[in-house]
């Protein structure tokens, strides 16, 4: 048999991030539009979760948890911005983002301490 | 009461992201990083089991990265897009039966009128050309995939969400939290759009942004596939028509989507956050109209050049020859695609613009109709003296040919601005481009699935089912189509629920011929299905006999080689020159091909 028709043996051809990226950014977009603010938490974990999951699995980078903090770095970044210079409901947007950023921060340096060295 | 909502709200959220974790779990050991074993292998493991690399079930489809599948998930959901916005029109033309507001009320139907242009276009439209290009490109241009698999799935996944958000309107304004369908017709002019209070038209932009974001990932992904992963012997001059015009069209998409975008969080901040890009102190309604066009001009090209590219290459085929004037057909592609960002603002010519630069979008205009005319008359002149075969596939080609050029025509008038100055927003307008988008897009459309049919489902529809698909959907949209032209010369105006009794004869007409065009969509739908389950098997990989004329694609290669494969796995016999099913010469497929390929774009 010569070949595998229309298949390559070069990667895998599935992968769970692609579907958990794209709905990551959705939700994070209503949360933010609608000021829904546990629905933008959630949305922007889901999001910065999947893109590093995605990251790594594609191999862009090497330790996911440390894709996770300089991830949190971004959003602590950008929230932190959106949340000193604006005030009421858009201030409440950029704290959304500051505290998605530090859930995102407290996994990412928890995982690097309690996983083991990567196999 | 609103502390209790957040509550709710921050509980949903957990446990739904502890349920993507469950799933995670179940594919990614997070430790390492390597596939279970039970789930999803890795494909390098080499065993000759094509399943092994993937997992089963639903999860299959949740986490697939092969073109193949995306592009049948595409597929699905374009189909899943056009039902929607065929039972949406279908309400709209019952309640025109009747010059009164007697059945569904002008709010709803403003909805409808809404919710049917944005599915019609973003939600069917466009993906239902992602579904032909993921499939096929790369088998057509001798690729084991697109270039970016992940991202390509990234694009596809995006959808669903926007289907939801723009959808999710009808739903919510059954319940009492004051969410209803936006009623911003799909051209979402300010102010009407800035001041429409309702969510409902956040939640429509949202999803409209997002299913932006998707179209242009796809684009990247198409233009790095074609120009990066051509097989060996897939020079630039040997690559095919389709493929040419999905790349002249990803082209167009990343130039003209992300304008979209912009101009749609422009909107959102708008609404949202107390700008004033639309408003009179700031830009003025005018900019939307502007922003938007530039975009929505581009817009009708992306969306009729890759079904040109398949009538292109779909026709010469059951006619027995190649592709008349090849590359002609190839440069007019080019022309469109450059001139279609010069003609936005023949949609404004009843703004009061500068009458020097209106003069100027009206010779762009015409213009356009040179390219347009050199496709038409290279696909009549493929058809002159040739062997006709009338499959389905080839009339489908023919109907849109037709309804091509009588789309086509009703367009040059309307390019031109003393035409276009009584003809404004009339339903001489709508039906012009229904001519074009129905008429034609759709039924190019119709053509490539039954053309490809048994290539990604083994088997073979029903043929009098495809005919009777056919010949309703003929007649039933030029029964529509040519009603609304003449509405439009009686001076209709468009997007009205009501109407004067001098104009309820063509309604009465328009809304036959819309049910007409229904009735053929649930043979389709119907003919789909049962011939996907239980057809008759296809007996050799090409089922069209095109190789009788040299005219095989590579595409049927592939589905040659995967047949014979099939039966090499199951009967054990490695030697697959001596399991070829359909008595074609040893080696003889590659080479055949090939010259084939060679006749026709020669």
């Amino acid at each position: 048999m010569d070949e595998q028709p229309g298949l390559s043996d070069e990667y895998r051809k599935a992968s769970p991030w692609p579907v958990f990226v794209a709905f990551g950014l959705a939700i994070f977009e209503v949360g933010i539009v609608m000021a829904l603010f546990p629905v933008a938490v959630g949305g922007l974990l889901l999001f910065v979760g999947s893109v590093v999951g995605i990251l790594r699995e594609s191999g862009y980078v090497a330790d996911p948890w440390k894709g996770l903090v300089t991830a949190s770095v971004i959003c602590l970044a950008v929230g932190g911005a959106v949340a000193l210079t604006t005030t009421n409901a858009v201030r409440l947007r950029g704290i959304a983002v500051l505290v998605g950023g530090l859930l995102v921060l407290l996994a990412g340096v928890f995982g690097s301490f309690w996983e083991p060295a990567a196999a | 009461m609103v502390e209790a909502g957040q509550i709710a709200l921050t509980v949903v959220m957990g446990v739904f992201l502890l349920a993507v974790a469950a799933f995670l779990t179940r594919f990614e050991d997070w430790r390492s990083y390597a596939p279970i074993a039970s789930g999803g292998g890795y494909v390098g493991e080499q065993t000759g089991q094509a399943h092994q690399e993937k997992p089963s079930g639903i999860s299959r489809w949740l986490t697939t990265v092969d073109h193949k599948d995306i592009g049948i998930l595409y597929g699905l959901y374009g189909l899943t897009a056009f039902a929607w916005g065929g039972i949406a029109v279908l309400l709209m033309r019952t309640e025109l039966a009747t010059p009164t507001e007697a059945i569904i009320g002008a709010n709803f139907y403003n909805a409808l009128l809404t919710t049917h242009g944005i599915t019609m276009l973003f939600l069917f439209g466009t993906p239902i050309i992602a579904a032909f290009g993921n499939y096929f490109i790369p088998l057509l241009i001798g690729a084991d995939d697109m270039a970016f698999p992940r991202i390509n799935a990234i694009a596809f996944w995006l959808l669903p969400p926007a289907a939801i958000l723009i959808w999710i309107g009808f739903p919510l304004a059954a319940t009492d939290i004051g969410i209803a369908p936006a009623e911003t017709s799909w051209t979402m002019y300010t102010p009407l759009s800035v001041e429409q209070a309702n969510p409902g038209v956040d939640l429509m932009l949202l999803g409209l942004h997002l299913s932006g974001v998707s179209a242009t990932m796809g684009a990247i992904n198409f233009i790095a596939t074609i120009f990066t992963e051509r097989g060996d012997e897939v020079g630039w001059e040997r690559l095919d028509i389709f493929s040419w015009t999905m790349l002249t069209q990803s082209g167009l998409i990343l130039f003209s989507f992300p304008l979209l975008g912009s101009a749609l969080v422009m909107l959102l901040l708008d609404r949202n956050f107390g700008t004033m890009f639309f408003a009179v102190e700031g830009g003025g309604p005018m900019l939307w109209q502007h922003l938007f066009w530039f975009f929505g001009h581009p817009e009708v090209y992306i969306l009729v050049l890759p079904p040109m590219g398949l009538v292109s290459l779909i026709l010469p085929r059951f006619a027995g020859r190649k592709l008349f004037g090849f590359k002609f057909v190839v440069y007019s592609t080019l022309a469109i695609g450059v001139l279609s960002f010069g003609v936005w603002a023949h949609h404004m010519f009843s703004t009061g613009m500068d009458p020097r630069i209106r003069a100027s979008f009206m010779a762009v205009s015409l213009a356009i109709a040179v390219p347009s005319a050199v496709k038409t008359f290279n696909w009549i002149t493929t058809m002159w003296n040739g062997r006709l075969r009338l499959t389905a596939p080839m009339l489908f080609c023919i109907g849109f040919v037709q309804n091509f050029i009588i789309g086509g025509v009703t367009g040059v008038f309307l390019a031109s601005v003393p035409v276009d100055l009584v003809l404004h927003d009339t339903y001489y307008v709508v039906g012009h481009f229904h001519f074009i988008v129905m008429g034609a897009i759709a039924v190019a459309g119709f053509a490539g699935i039954y053309y490809w049919f048994p290539l990604f489902t083994g088997r073979m529809y029903q043929k009098t089912l495809a005919k009777v698909h056919f010949w309703t959907t003929m007649i039933g949209s030029n029964l529509t189509f040519f009603a609304m032209l003449f509405l439009g010369y009686g001076g209709m105006p468009r997007r009205y629920a009501t109407y004067l009794p001098q104009f309820t004869d063509w309604h009465l007409v328009a809304t036959v011929g819309a049910f007409i065009m229904a009735f053929g969509q649930l043979v389709f739908v119907w003919n789909l299905v049962t011939s996907w389950l239980e057809g008759p098997r296809v007996g050799s990989g090409d089922p069209w006999d095109l190789e009788d004329d040299g005219l095989k694609t590579k595409e049927w290669t592939w589905f040659e080689r995967k047949r014979e494969t099939a039966i090499a796995t199951d009967g054990g016999e490695p030697n697959e020159q001596d399991v070829r099913t359909d008595g074609g010469e040893p080696s003889g497929e590659e080479t055949g091909s090939r010259s084939g390929r060679r006749s026709e774009e020669e």
